[in-house]
């Protein structure tokens, strides 16, 4: 790899590869807190997410020199975060498992799923949109209402902003069936943050 | 049904059914001018579309980055 002084992810990794213990520490503080925000989705609680996102970074510095770039840095250490959960998981023996709940038949009716997210329906009260912070709360809470693929597939792309192509990689998916996951997980989003409206909390 | 109300030549559904292509930007201008028409003369899937679309732009914010204090000033360069 030859450094690319526009990219601090890449000349980063160089440098860490070659055992420049700063650089590694810079790139990880740089993606700390995504891998940490992708951990507690896979994860019960914020220790079982601490414990993913330590050893993910572990796992990382042990394997620098394996990044190809032929991705982010990001989707790379989302990966090892996410293989990481699974592996924590099956050591979590007769502990309920990470899903708030199963993941919906991917054929659901998207009409249906639309009309759940309050297509056709009159928008929601704009009043409810100006205090920011209960939004953010709002939308995270509801995130954690999803099935696991759900909740993925939307902070993946949506939130940490990777590629179809990453996205794709990291959740072992062809890649063209990326987006229509996402749509309909949106939709479903959409429809938990509405049900939570429409009851008040 | 209201869903399968059809307007500048494309129905309702099939608008539900393109809304991630359309913020993505990825389809044919013909296609997106369309579904500019249908939104401009359908208040149900304008009002839908524009939620979609705030939704997005919430998820986007949630993973813009926080402000972090400044690090530890730079180690002296070992030549």
């Amino acid at each position: 790899m030859t450094p690319d002084h526009d990219d601090p992810d890449l000349a980063d990794a160089v440098a860490a590869a070659t055992g420049d213990r700063v650089a590694f520490g810079r790139l990880a503080a740089r993606h700390h807190d995504a891998v940490m925000r992708v951990a507690r989705l896979l994860t019960p609680s914020a220790q079982a997410a601490e414990d993913v996102t330590q050893e993910t970074f572990l796992a990382a510095l042990q394997h620098i020199a394996s990044f190809r770039a032929d991705g982010s840095l990001r989707a790379w250490l989302l990966q090892i975060a996410r293989h990481s959960a699974l592996r924590l998981a099956r050591r979590r023996v007769g502990q309920p498992p990470p899903e708030a709940q199963l993941d919906v038949d991917e054929h659901e009716d998207l009409a249906s799923l639309g009309v759940a997210a309050g297509w056709g329906q009159p928008p929601p009260d704009p009043e409810r949109d100006l205090d920011l912070q209960r939004r953010r709360d709002a939308l995270r809470d509801a995130l954690l209402t999803l099935g696991e693929n759900d909740r993925l597939v939307i902070q993946l792309r949506d939130v940490e902003g990777l590629t179809y192509e990453e996205v794709a990689r990291i959740l072992e998916v062809p890649l063209t069936t990326v987006k229509p996951r996402l749509h309909r997980a949106r939709l479903r989003l959409m429809a938990s943050l509405r049900q939570r409206f429409d009851d008040g909390t | 049904m209201a869903h399968e109300r059809e307007v500048a030549g494309i129905r309702c559904t099939e608008v539900l059914a393109l809304l991630a292509d359309y913020i993505d930007g990825d389809l044919p201008d013909h296609r997106r001018r369309q579904i500019d028409e249908h939104l401009a003369g359908c208040s149900w899937c304008e009002d839908f579309g524009g939620a979609y679309g705030a939704l997005v732009t919430g998820l986007r914010e949630l993973g813009a980055p926080a402000p972090t204090p400044p690090l530890d000033p730079a180690p002296p360069k070992v030549e």
